[in-house]
């Protein structure tokens, strides 16, 4: 039976990685998820940690009491979106007066009130732990063949004590999934690199640096691709690949695919339709 | 402590500004985290830190200036804005402190002084502010070189809050606010 599910795309996912937005929407509902766009959502608040935690705090409850209030469970791809939301939520818990100061403030906006009940997904246990790989396994068509390093992404895995969607050290639902589509995966030493995005808002040369060193050791590892579920990983991994290359004075060449990309290769989707045509990295040469 | 006892930089035998660090520890437990007193220099948050190597961010500094008293001097501190977000310091320290957590603190004290905000933050934010998103959809090449948007990819339109100007004038209200009551 179909379960139904509020999509929470984020601000990066929505306005340029298309390609992992795509395949979502063509690949969950095959597995049993029913996707519903959900209307008058904003930013998670992530990116504004630094600037003032009660707006991140503001934000983050008001999207989620507009999925409250429709009674839907929500599932974001972006693991910052996914944490945003999820310590807002111990947050809001723990502290009486935060969500007193908060829940006014919503109230005041356009009568919404936060009571904290609704459930929070991202990709990476959403398809493991609720989709559950029998599932998945029973959807491959074309297994993939091929030997693929995982790259969960920072806020994906850390910090433990909000809940997260895998272990902090050594995660391997990613590679469970990647071996259920008939692809090769083993954890390798540089797994919990950090591929430098989030310093794009301050030091874009530093940003891009990381990810050539990030793409570069997963090439010297052997592998033949890259797996990844966050979008902030996507927007240096895959779409800023080449000037990656130029910082550490090497063509890369590595092909890199949201996990939602390769289930719907194996399911044997058509590739426009999952957005390989978007990918910036050399993704063609494995899909012959 | 008295003012003759206060910690001295060694270094520049400067004595910290003097800050009421009241405050930080009251936001410090809103957020659940341990106070940088606990902090015993293991240096474990440094040997995992993502800007350690190109940025020279050093938590376990950091977390040392802060203890002693030298909070004012972090506040202004470049440093601070190398900081990922990857709460690798957070995950392993032994002492339950988060160094990352205790720079957006201090980061967000920068801010509400008034002084210019680095990077593309004021971007952002101004996005934010006017399309409830942190930047406008983007148009991107496809492998034939074609610019597509999300019309063109038959992705639904994502609207934003749908009164814009409550949303925005709730959000310039906050941005003088703190985490904590007064």
């Amino acid at each position: 039976m179909a379960r139904s599910m509020g999509l929470y795309p984020g601000c990066v996912t929505s306005t340029e990685q298309y390609n992992y937005e795509m395949s979502i929407r063509e690949v969950l509902p095959e597995l049993g998820i029913e996707l519903v766009d959900v209307e008058n959502t904003s930013c998670c608040g992530s990116p504004f940690k630094s600037i003032n935690l009660l707006m991140q705090t503001y934000l983050s409850a008001r999207n989620i009491a507009i999925f409250e209030m429709q009674g839907l469970d929500m599932y974001t791809p972006c693991p910052q979106c996914h944490l945003s939301l999820v310590e807002t939520k111990n947050r809001m818990n723990e502290s009486s007066d935060l969500r007193e100061k908060v829940n006014s403030l919503l109230m005041e906006e356009e009568g919404l009130k936060y009571k904290g009940n609704v459930n929070i997904y991202h990709t990476l246990n959403l398809l493991h732990d609720i989709v559950g790989l029998d599932m998945i396994s029973e959807k491959v068509k074309r297994p993939l063949g091929m030997n693929i390093a995982c790259h969960e992404g920072c806020q994906t895995v850390r910090y433990t004590e909000a809940g997260r969607p895998d272990r902090s050290e050594h995660p391997e639902k990613m590679e469970r999934i990647i071996r259920t589509l008939g692809g090769t995966a083993s954890y390798y030493s540089d797994e919990l690199n950090c591929c430098g995005a989030p310093l794009m808002v301050t030091h874009k040369e530093s940003a891009i640096t990381k990810a050539g060193e990030k793409l570069k050791a997963v090439k010297d590892r052997g592998f033949e691709a890259m797996a990844i579920v966050c979008p902030f990983g996507g927007r240096v991994l895959d779409s800023k690949q080449d000037r990656a290359s130029e910082t550490i004075g090497e063509k890369i060449g590595l092909p890199v695919f949201y996990l939602t990309q390769l289930i719907g290769i194996s399911m044997g989707k058509d590739p426009t339709s999952l957005g390989l045509n978007l990918n910036r990295s050399p993704v063609g040469r494995l899909l012959k | 402590m008295t003012e003759d006892l206060s910690i001295t930089d060694l270094f520049s035998m400067s004595k910290p500004v003097k800050t009421d660090t009241r405050s930080l520890e009251k936001q410090l437990r809103i957020l659940g985290i341990g106070s940088p007193d606990l902090c015993f220099q293991c240096s474990k948050c440094t040997s995992g830190c993502e800007a350690m190597k190109l940025l020279e961010l050093e938590p376990h500094s950091v977390m040392a200036s802060v203890k002693s008293g030298f909070v004012q001097e972090m506040v202004n501190s470049d440093v601070l804005w190398s900081c990922i977000g990857c709460y690798k310091c957070k995950e392993r320290c032994p002492q339950n402190v988060s160094p990352v957590e205790i720079m957006y603190v201090l980061k967000n004290w920068y801010v509400a002084s008034g002084k210019p905000i680095p990077g593309d933050y004021q971007m952002m934010l101004q996005n934010m502010m006017t399309k409830g998103f942190i930047q406008e959809n983007k148009e991107i090449l496809d492998d034939e070189g074609i610019s597509k948007d999300r019309g063109a990819l038959c992705l639904p339109d994502i609207g934003g809050p749908q009164d814009m100007n409550k949303f925005s004038l709730i959000i310039s209200r906050i941005a003088v606010e703190k985490l904590e009551s007064d």
